[in-house]
This record gives structure tokens, sequence and C-alpha cells, in this order.
């Protein structure tokens, strides 16, 4: 598989009242075409900063951030996608414009296309008859699908996935993890997961980055090939669970040094 | 006595529990209806009754039947009119002037957060002061009567509409500001998308707030220079000790500042469906 994105020795410092804090340092790694790639580290370590920099929120302070072949920057937005910790539905929207919402802001050529794929994405997710509800009348998981598909119409290459489930109770959780994997899979899209919970990380990713405390550096990059078809198949591995103790040591040193 | 059966919608499948708390809450809202009519009549009637056995004097507090009388002589004339329709037109338009403005400057400094800083000590100084000292500058500047009423009102309403929509437009969840821009949204259109939507809730308050300081408002600018409205009777009133005039005036002031308010939480009821 081809690399989509790239970090070449990424800084990242910001200002505060009392001092500069170098929160980044010297990122290196790669994540492939296709790939799922999961990003786990101490609390406060700038994982979600490493997310706002890929989608050019941010500017990085050297270094550099190649994706498809170019650098982040203002010119591709549109090949990436951002699901933030909670759905940001927009509650007086109904769902259909909640989802076409980025389609609203932009002109695109091809928009008559783009708004079939939204009818299309709804059908096949099973949201196809709640269209013109609004967010409050659907259950969190589907919430969840909804935020999911109002990315992916604009058919970004790259999905960068905020601890998309935290605020979901367990069991649903699971589900909706189940879910959107399938989701990504089946549309054939290259996903980089935030998240504090390692077992998550591990069942939905191809690759597990593994960061340091603050000024954060790569610590481990760690290529998992666990069987089964979805994320909840995947724990039941008799590897999840050294897995689980490997990540587990490695971050809890990182919790004791800081 | 024949229990009267409660109605329920045809469609749905009721169990007893349920009819029992269906007739729970009916019973519980018009037990609430019941008390505030009965606080209304129990009020009115013992205002009526001190008055008429002379307990207490109807020459300082009037009574409710020397006020119908007054409201009647007052309709008979005709000249009621002229009065509700002048501090009508002057609340209107100081509420809308007041309410538009302040959201207007509000968008400004949302807008450019420097100069919302600049003129932050400036909002808050206005913001304390208490209008009525501004009354004689403002007859000076924009002339006695209505002009100089309808800015009164506005000056009330404007500072609290500000503050109040600018701190709505502030605590628009960042995370959703955050999801717009990756989404290559312009400023503008985060602002007509999702801030203010997302700022609908705290513009309905604003109008119900608006709805009682318009008032204010109006009333003390025709205190301060009027030749007609509302504010005027209770002032004229006072002045030839015509008590009942002034209760009536406060009277139909009451109606219409309800009736103003019961048609901002109908635009509120048709906002939330």
């Amino acid at each position: 598989m081809d690399t989509l994105l790239r970090f070449d020795n990424v800084n990242f410092f910001y200002q505060t009242k009392k001092e500069e804090v170098h929160a980044l340092q010297d990122l290196n790694f790669t994540v492939d075409e296709l790939e799922f790639a999961s990003i786990v580290g101490p609390s406060g370590c700038g994982k979600t900063t490493i997310l706002s920099l890929i989608a050019g929120l941010l500017p990085v302070s050297s270094g550099s951030i190649i994706l498809g072949g170019e650098k982040v920057g203002k010119n591709n937005h549109q090949q990436i996608g951002y699901m933030f910790q909670r759905d940001h539905l927009f509650e007086w929207r109904t769902i259909w414009k909640n989802i076409t919402l980025g389609l609203e802001l932009q002109k695109y050529e091809n928009k008559e296309e783009k708004l079939a794929f939204a009818k299309e994405l709804l059908q096949k997710y099973d949201l196809y008859g709640f269209q013109n509800r609004k967010p409050r009348e659907l259950s969190g998981g589907m919430r969840q699908r909804v935020a999911l598909i109002r990315t992916l119409v604009l058919e970004p290459k790259l999905l960068l996935l905020d601890e998309p489930f935290s605020a979901l109770d367990f069991q649903t959780r699971l589900n909706v993890c189940d879910d959107v994997y399938e989701i990504i899979k089946s549309e054939k899209k290259t996903a980089i997961l935030v998240t504090h919970d390692i077992s998550e990380a591990l069942s939905m990713s191809d690759k597990l980055i593994i960061l340091s405390s603050r000024p954060a550096t790569v610590k481990h990059i760690e290529m998992l090939k666990l069987n089964g078809e979805t994320p909840l198949l995947r724990r039941e591995d008799p590897r999840f669970g050294s897995l689980f103790d490997f990540v587990w040591k490695k971050l809890t040193n990182e919790k004791e040094k800081t | 006595m024949k229990k009267k059966k409660l109605k329920l919608p045809k469609c749905a499948p009721y169990s007893k529990a349920h009819e029992r708390y269906l007739r729970k809450r009916r019973n519980d809202k018009i037990f609430v209806l019941f008390f505030q009519i009965i606080i209304l009549v129990a009020f009115v009637g013992l205002w009526e009754l001190l008055a008429q056995t002379r307990i207490i004097d109807p020459f300082f507090v009037s009574s409710p039947s020397r006020i119908f009388n007054m409201l009647s002589s007052l309709i008979e004339s005709g000249t009621i009119w002229r009065h509700i329709g002048i501090t009508l037109l002057e609340t209107l338009c100081g509420f809308a002037i007041a309410t538009l403005g302040g959201t207007l400057i509000a968008i400004i400094l949302w807008w450019s957060e420097k100069l919302r800083r600049i003129l932050e000590p400036y909002i808050v100084v206005l913001n304390s002061l208490p209008k009525i000292a501004l009354g004689p500058i403002i007859i000076l500047w924009v002339g006695s009567g209505m002009s100089a009423i309808i800015v009164m009102c506005v000056l009330i309403c404007i500072v609290m509409t500000t503050i109040t929509m600018l701190n709505a437009f502030n605590s628009c969840d960042f995370d959703k500001i955050q999801l717009m821009k990756s989404m290559r949204a312009k400023k503008i259109q985060i602002f007509w998308k999702l801030v203010l939507p997302s700022a609908m809730d705290e513009f309905i308050s604003v109008l119900k707030i608006n709805v009682g300081l318009a008032w204010v408002g109006t009333i003390m600018g025709e205190y301060l220079s009027s030749s007609a409205g509302l504010g005027y009777l209770i002032v004229y009133g006072s002045q030839i000790f015509r008590i009942d005039l002034v209760m009536t005036s406060t009277v139909i002031l009451c109606v219409l500042a309800a009736v103003m308010y019961l048609l901002v939480s109908l635009l509120e009821k048709w906002h939330k469906r």
C-alpha cells in the first residue's frame, strides 16, 4: 500500500502567559492508504493536537506533514474528514440537513452526485426513514452514524476520529465501534483514531502508535494482526490480552515519569 | 358521583397505570389554574370589600368598581384609545430598535474580538448606569415627546440585549466551530449556520426580558416628557389626585404587557416545535 500520510520531524509549540510549551517533539510516523491507525498516549500528551495539525486547524512549528503527496495546508482540507468526541449534530436541523451541511459550505461541481451519494449512504446504513427527523429523536448510536455519514458525504481520503465513542455508554460503544469500523472499511477509507481506551484501539486498528508524555514523541509503533472480522470479535483473539498488557505497561511507565 | 371519563387519543394502548398518571397530570394542572384564579378573585374581592366598608380609603387606593367605572367612561369618551395607541407605538418601536440594534452590536463585537476587548469597560459602565439619569440630556438632544421616549426605551433595553446576545454567541460550542472549520466554512458561514441558530434560545429570553424593560423605558420616558400616553395619564392622575385614573392606566399597562409576553411565548413554542 502507498503511504497516505507522513509526519517528518514534526514539532509543535504553543504559547501560554507563563511559558512556551513544547507539545510535540520530532514526531515521525506514516499511515498507509486504507490503514486504520490508532494513537494512544497519556492524558494531555497532545493526541488531539496531532489531529488538529493534520486537519490544518493548527500550523506545525517545524517539520512537515505530507498528505497524499502534498504538504498539509488550506488546499487539502477536502481530503480530510473530522469526527469529534461528541456527534455535534445541529439540533435545529433535520438529519438530512445535518448530513448535507458540508455540501452547503462549498461550491461543488458534482453536487448532485454527492447528494445522491448522501441518500445512498442513508439507505445503506438504515437511516433513510429518519432523514426528516431531528437529532433528538435518534439514539446515541444512530447519531454517531449520522455524524460519520456527514463526514463521508464529502468523500475524504482520510478520516480523523477524536475519541468518537467516549460519550457513549459501554454497550452502545461496542456496537457503534463495530458499525463505524464496518462503514469505514466498506467505504475504503483510511482512518486515524485518537483514544484513551486501549481495548478500543487494539480491536479497531491495523497500526498502534504509542506516544510518550509531553513533549510527545513516538515511543512505539505496533503493527496489529488480530484475527476477527469485527472489533468485537478481535477482542476474542488470544493475543489480545498480552497486547493489552504490553500497551498498558508502556503507558503506565509514561505516567510514572510525569 | 359519576367519575368523568378521561379523554385519551385513540392510537395508543394505555394501561390503567398510565391512565392514572395522565389523570394526575391533568388534575395537577387544574389545581394550579384554580388557585391562580382564586388568588386573583380573592384579591379583587377583598379590595372591593375593604373599600366599600371604608376600612381603606378609596380616595388613596381606589377600588375595582371605581376602576371599572373609570375604564367605561374612558372607553365611552374614546380618549383611552389614543393614549393606548401612543404608548404601544413607543414601546413597540423601542422594543424593536433595541432588540435588533443590540443584536447587531453583539454580532459586530463577536466578529471582532479586539473591538470587544476595547469596548468592554464602556459597555459595563453603560450597563450599570441608571438610564433615568440620562433623561434630561436625551430631551436636550432629541427634544421632548415621542422621540425622547423611544430613545429612553431603547437605552434601557439595548445594553442588556448586547451583553446577553454576545455571551450567547461566545458560548457557542468550540468543537462545533472546529467542525465547521474542518469543512472549510468561512467565518460568515460559521455565524449564519452555527453561532446564530445556537443562540436562538437566548434570543427568545432577550425578547421576554425586553418586553418588561421596554414598558419600563416607555413609562419612564412618559413620566419625564409627554402630553399623551398611559404614563402621562398616570402622572396626570396623580397630580390631580385622581387615583382611579392612575390605577386604571396601570391595569391597562398590565394587560398590554401580558399580551406582549404571551405573543413572545407563542413565538418560543413555535421555535421549540
